[in-house]
């Protein structure tokens, strides 16, 4: 291989990784955003809600082995797909029970106190998840199983016998999912009853409390539905990515970044965020040395803040 | 408030005691370290309370400025055998330089883009201290001269030290709440926008803030990276850092001293006595117990502890409160003039503001004689808002030009205009809501007054012009609406302004506090300010206004005495629609 | 203002509960001779703790089966485990409460991860109780300490020594000396200190060719750009230097997908999380085949008897570095506490310094020598290479330790 041949390869592979990682983060962010974008709440606890996807699915499949029926290729993309509802109803009761008690038009006048009870409120949470799950889940690192997590489709070679890139089946299949899922969100929130409510509620909660919506369960419901969303895109990381009750921090932060890149109230917004926060990380190596690939993903994060606040796919300037 | 002060450092002298004997009481050095943490965390919380507590700028990155002051005082040991007595100042020093550089592009964000872009700092530099190579860096034991090195055998040096510590940061920190300083970030916090209306420079107040945050919370991770012995990036650049610092706050009471020194001395000792105690039966058992704490006392307690006792004893206390404001305080006054004849103060020239396609503001232009009252009348979204935002600041018009007594002031900062001399009120109504009476339009006062006395006095003379005297200890937040909006209209008035905006000031009021506030402004008027006042309803403008400038879809569709106005075809087609206009 | 007073008693009351709650030093003057372990108890590192226990509860044991400490007259030992935690502060935390609570310990073992063993050493140097750890780093034995005994060879003595032998291996399978290697290696202590002779040159007269050398900050995100390295690069063998299970899976996976694996890429590592059972669970056995890691110490040849029995009492599959270091230890202290012939750490500390075996607890040592040098280091250690073959990680070097001869991966 020449360099300009390595060069090329090496590019080549970056790219596919990035995109692969890139929806999957995508897919994290879709779920993030639903809650950050329209109930403009500051979840910490959404990595360690998408760390109880994770356990959802390593339960499903290899911990009680309920899906092991399935197979080792179908069995855990099932799982992770159902992670989805378990965590949805999660998220729905821990909205009602707790996060609504501090945010939403209960306390929309409240002078922003409401910010600090809520930021502490879900950093509480996140603690009691992430100790609680220690007890349960113990803190030995575990990890789905599959063939697809160590085999590539090979593409190429596009130069001579040389440049081939690898595209992880896992992280095609995932990378797949994420799109669907992403597909089916987009859909049911433009064009059915429940989705519709749903961006009243975020357009403005008072006009929609006005035309008879429903704005507490609403948000309930967006809550549930973007602890799902995330938990299923945790559910298709776990299939190629081992983890433990603290997975949820590593991600975390990734989420923030990708939603506020996409910018806010927009599903496929938060999507293209998460898919920017992959090729960075993937490409910053690059030019970059691997350990500060992470560092990029902030020098990103904070350029979009600082130069289109709205974020990259945003409809407005958060009012102040 | 001297009173107040000297109070509050004898209650610290108590705590103080209360902790050498605590200290010298511990059992053993565990106990001892225990101890010294707590107030380090406590100091960690005063400095992310100074920041965010007071101003409102949510920080979730005050790990960046704790992580530098411990690598700046392990480093300058380990390289150049500089000894922390001297490594923590500049820890402060390095602390405050790196809340500058970082507040620098950082406070051009607000909400939650602010706390969000803040939690990058320190994971940004987290990893780059780990590329570094600076993954692992000991203090080197001195065994020649430990004393020197700030090593003690007996660890309640520490506790002592760290007590020290604590008490410069409280000193320092009631110093500024205490002061224009502090009721600056308060401003800031409740509404950056009143704030800056209210003459406050708040781009120079925040930059304070975060500087003198940064010197405690760089002091304090240097004085930590000594006890801690041994610094890694996860340790002083982990969120658990930044966290920490804000949970002991919440949980203590937000925006007070000693919240932090609530927070720290319940959470530490509980966190630390659950690790250790069921940390081997149950990992984990102590986050889960310290999450059911914070999620417990924030369903309970949402602004911490501190408050929520305060506002029991407040109300068990409800005498304190004082008489209630009736409106039949306000004396009235004899009829007005309608004098328009005073030499020009406010020339409005051709003045035009688009947002997108909608053309918000479309040349209008108009004048306000001095000792006038003009009303700008208009129904809902003729731009009347718009036309205040661009009179003082808070947007920039397309074209056209104000001039405020012959300058054009097209441009300045609101607080610029501020302090030119034109005040304002806002639509609603936004008191400081855990500051007295008094409090409150003291911080309007600092705009126009060089010192305290002079505020003060601007303050009281401004409460006894719209007839909350009587009222001033009171704490805002229990106020009645026409209250607040005395107080609002007070605020106004302690800056001393020449020419006062009133955003919808009658807006929602009943009908005789619709009176009482008429007679109020009447009497600031008489007073000698000249007002331009916006609202919706013309009822009650006629008794008030000496001229209508009238808009509509953004545009000045008349001008003129208010009884004249109101008969104007174009004014009552503006308001009812066509079909009106033509029976009239 | 108001209530202030109020609140700062209630302040203060809570704090004097806590200390009162926590309760006093624990009653020490019972019948047993207390030693320490502080370990990861919890935290991604607990799974590592737990096997320092269970190897540590087996030495007890058998101590306190055999009739306890004779020139104590028979007094059994005690093991008392500290959670290290998650992070060096808690790590330091604990040592602090360890040595302020627990005034009668003779000694300390512990505490795994090399950041910890630095921080919790700071303790008991000052405290002088005497520390055996298995950590590997350089610097814990850098820093002029008199309490800290360092039981196996750092890192940087294992690769000097290591490499060569394994260089040995692939010309006796393949004919010709490995000329090229790549090294990936994350950024902890114990893992630096196993590259740096390669990374500065000291191992030059190899003639190594490094030809590519990325470092990684745990917890690995993802291992494409790593392994793409070795792709684009293709040494004839390949350092993979990590610390975490996760990351060993992440890194096996892609150099399987980037058809690397199979031994047409011979792997070495550094440490025994490459050898760990959940290792195996996590990435399946065709992966591990052939990957060879150098480690501190391990179960082998001269040690059946108890390895059965521990894999008995337990249901480990093998016993791991972890189990037997945290085994020997003990035995370590034992048999200071025969010699010095009371209970007291200055004394242990003093007997351990003395230290000359060749027998007794050395035999859970792969150098079969316990000696230390002024700075604490075993100067009789060696190292363990293991190796998977056929789904079990086997030590394929010494040769008074291996159980089986080593395979050099040639595809």
């Amino acid at each position: 291989m020449t360099e300009n041949m390595i060069l090329a390869e090496n590019i080549l592979q970056a790219l596919a990784a990035g995109l692969l990682v890139g929806c999957l983060y995508g897919l994290m962010c879709t779920g993030l955003g639903m809650i950050f974008g329209i109930m403009r709440v500051i979840n910490f606890a959404q990595g360690d809600l998408m760390m109880l996807g994770m356990y959802s699915t390593w339960y499903l499949f290899t911990g009680f082995g309920i899906l092991a029926f399935m197979g080792a290729i179908i069995g855990p993309i099932v799982a992770a797909i159902l992670a989805g509802p378990i965590l949805f109803v999660i998220g729905y009761y821990m909205h009602k029970f707790l996060v609504a008690q501090v945010t939403g038009i209960r306390v929309a006048g409240s002078e922003g106190e409401g910010h600090y009870a809520q930021l502490i409120l879900t950093l509480g949470i996140a603690l009691i998840l992430q100790n609680g799950g220690l007890i349960v889940f113990g803190s030995e690192p575990v990890s789905i199983r599959t063939p697809l997590s160590s085999s590539a489709v090979i593409l190429g070679p596009f130069w001579g016998d040389f440049v081939e890139v690898f595209v992880n089946k896992a992280r095609l299949v995932g990378a797949g999912v994420s799109i669907a899922v992403v597909i089916v969100l987009f859909l049911f929130v433009t064009r059915t009853r429940i989705g519709k409510a749903l961006q009243a509620a975020a357009d403005n909660s008072e006009a929609a409390l006005y035309m008879g919506i429903d704005v507490d369960r609403a948000y309930h419901i967006a809550f549930g539905i973007g602890t799902a969303v995330t938990a299923i895109a945790g559910g298709l990381v776990a299939t190629y990515y081992p983890f433990q009750p603290y997975v949820g921090l590593e991600f975390v932060i990734v989420m923030y970044a990708g939603v506020v890149l996409g910018g806010f109230g927009s599903i496929i917004g938060a999507f293209w965020g998460g898919m920017i926060i992959g090729l960075v990380q993937q490409m910053s190596t690059l030019v970059l040395p691997i350990q500060l690939q992470n560092t990029a993903i902030f020098v990103v994060f904070l350029l979009v803040i600082f130069l289109r606040p709205q974020g990259l796919f945003g409809r407005n300037v958060e009012r102040v | 408030m001297g009173g107040s002060f000297t109070k509050s450092l004898g209650a610290f002298a108590l705590f103080a005691a209360a902790y050498v004997a605590l200290v010298f009481l511990a059992p053993d050095e565990y106990y001892q370290l225990m101890l010294t943490l707590v107030l380090v965390w406590a100091i960690m919380g005063i400095s992310w309370n100074t920041l965010s507590g007071y101003s409102g700028l949510i920080s979730f990155g005050h790990a960046s400025f704790f992580g530098l002051g411990a690598y700046t005082v392990v480093l300058l040991q380990v390289y150049y055998g500089l000894t922390p007595w001297l490594g923590i100042p500049l820890a402060g020093f390095v602390g405050a330089l790196a809340g500058v550089v970082i507040g620098l592009p950082t406070f051009r964000l607000r909400g939650h883009y602010f706390a969000l872009a803040m939690l990058a700092y320190p994971l940004a530099l987290l990893y780059i201290f780990e590329w570094l190579g600076f993954q692992e860096v000991a203090i080197p034991m001195e065994r020649e001269n430990p004393a020197a090195y700030l090593q003690f055998s007996d660890m309640r040096a520490y506790a002592l030290i760290a007590l020290a510590l604590l008490a410069c940061a409280f000193v320092a920190v009631r110093l500024i709440e205490s002061s224009r300083f502090g009721m600056s970030l308060l401003a800031i916090k409740q509404n950056e926008l009143a704030a800056e209306g209210a003459g406050i420079h708040t781009r120079k107040w925040k930059f304070y803030a975060i500087a003198a945050s940064g010197a405690i919370a760089g002091v304090i991770g240097g004085f930590y990276a000594v006890i801690l012995l041994v610094v890694t990036p996860p340790t002083v650049f982990g969120m658990l850092t930044s966290a920490q610092a804000l949970i002991v706050t919440l949980f203590g009471g937000i925006g007070t001293v000693w919240g932090p020194i609530i927070g720290a001395s319940i959470l530490i000792p509980l966190a630390e006595t659950l690790h250790a105690e069921l940390g081997n039966v149950l990992p984990g058992i102590q986050g889960v117990v310290f999450g059911v704490a914070i999620v417990g006392v924030i369903l309970i307690a949402p602004e911490g502890l501190f408050w929520k006792v305060r506002d029991l004893l407040y109300r068990r206390r409800g005498a304190d409160a004082g008489p209630a404001y009736t409106v039949s305080d306000v004396p009235l006054i004899g009829e007005r003039r309608h004098d328009l004849s005073g030499r020009t103060m406010l020339e409005v020239k051709g003045i035009s503001k688009a947002f997108g396609g909608v053309q918000a503001v479309d040349d209008v232009s108009f004048t306000v004689p001095e000792g006038s009252i003009i009303g700008i009348i208009g129904p809902n979204g003729a731009g009347k808002t718009t036309l205040f935002n661009l009179l003082n600041g808070f947007q920039k018009p397309d074209k056209g030009e104000v001039l405020f007594e012959g300058e054009n002031i097209v441009g300045l900062r609101p607080s610029a205009v501020c302090q030119r001399g034109i005040g304002r009120t806002f639509q609603v109504a936004r008191p400081f809501t855990r500051l007295s009476v008094l409090n409150n339009v003291l911080v309007g006062a600092y705009v126009a007054s060089a010192d305290d006395d002079t505020a003060l006095k601007h303050a009281r003379e401004a409460i006894a012009l719209v007839g909350l005297e009587g009222h001033e200890d009171r704490i805002a937040g229990g106020l009645t609406n026409i209250e607040q909006r005395l107080l609002e209209l007070a605020r106004a008035l302690a800056g001393q302004p020449r020419l006062l905006f009133l955003d919808e000031i009658l807006a929602g009021l009943g009908s005789s506090e619709v009176n009482a506030m008429i007679a109020v402004i009447l009497r600031v008027s008489e007073a000698g300010k000249t007002i331009l006042i916006i609202e919706h309803t013309m009822h009650a403008m006629l008794k008030l206004a000496d001229q209508f400038v009238v808009l509509d879809h953004g545009s000045r569709v008349a001008v003129g005495k208010p009884s004249e106005v109101v008969r104007d075809p174009t004014v009552i087609e503006a308001y009812l629609g066509k079909k009106w206009a033509n029976r009239a | 203002m108001l209530g202030r007073r109020e609140l700062l008693k209630t302040a203060a009351i809570v704090v004097g509960a806590a200390v009162v709650a926590a309760g006093g030093p624990a009653l020490a003057q019972d019948q047993a001779v207390q030693i320490g372990l502080i370990a990861p108890m919890s935290g991604p590192w607990a799974r590592q703790g737990e096997l320092m226990r269970l190897g540590g509860e087996l030495a007890v044991k058998d101590i306190n089966a055999a009739g306890g400490i004779e020139s104590l007259g028979g007094r059994p030992i005690e093991l008392v485990i500290f959670d290290a935690g998650d992070s060096a502060e808690k790590a330091k935390n604990a040592a602090q409460r360890m040595v302020s609570q627990y005034p009668d310990l003779v000694g300390v073992t512990g505490a795994w991860l090399s950041s910890f063993t630095l921080a919790v050493s700071e303790v008991t140097e000052r405290a002088e109780i005497p520390m055996l750890t298995l950590s590997y780093s350089d610097q814990i034995t850098n820093r002029g300490f008199k309490y800290i005994f360092q039981m196996p060879m750092t890192g940087n003595e294992q690769a000097k020594n290591a490499i060569p032998a394994l260089l040995e291996v692939a010309k006796a399978a393949t004919g010709e000396q490995p000329t090229t290697t790549g090294i990936i290696a994350d950024n902890t202590a114990s893992s630096e200190s196993f590259a740096s002779p390669i990374r500065s040159g000291e191992m030059d007269e190899l003639g190594l060719q490094v030809k590519f050398d990325e470092t990684f900050t745990p917890p690995l995100a993802d291992a494409t750009a790593l392994v793409q390295r070795a792709r684009s690069t293709r040494p004839q063998f390949m350092l993979m230097l990590g610390t975490a299970v996760p990351d060993d899976k992440l890194l096996l996976e892609k150099v399987n997908e980037f058809g690397l694996g199979g031994g047409r890429m011979p792997i070495i590592s550094s440490g025994a999380h490459m050898g760990a059972p959940e290792l195996l669970k996590s990435v399946g056995p065709d992966l591990l085949e052939g990957v060879m890691t150098v480690v501190g110490n391990w179960a082998g040849k001269g040690s059946e008897e108890m390895i059965a029995r521990f894999k008995e009492v337990t249901g480990e599959p093998w016993m791991t570095q972890d189990s037997i270091a945290t085994y020997g230890d003990i035995m370590v202290f034992k048999e200071a506490l025969e010699r010095a012939g009371k209970a007291d750490p200055k004394a242990v500390a003093d007997e351990i310094r003395a230290m000359d075996l060749t027998d007794g607890p050395a035999q859970y040592y792969p150098g079969g020598e316990i000696k230390f040098d002024e700075r604490g280091r075993n100067t009789g250690a060696d190292l363990v290479i293991i190796q998977w073959q056929s789904g079990q990680p086997v030590p394929i070097y010494p040769d008074n330790i291996a159980v089986a001869k080593p395979i050099w991966p040639t595809k």
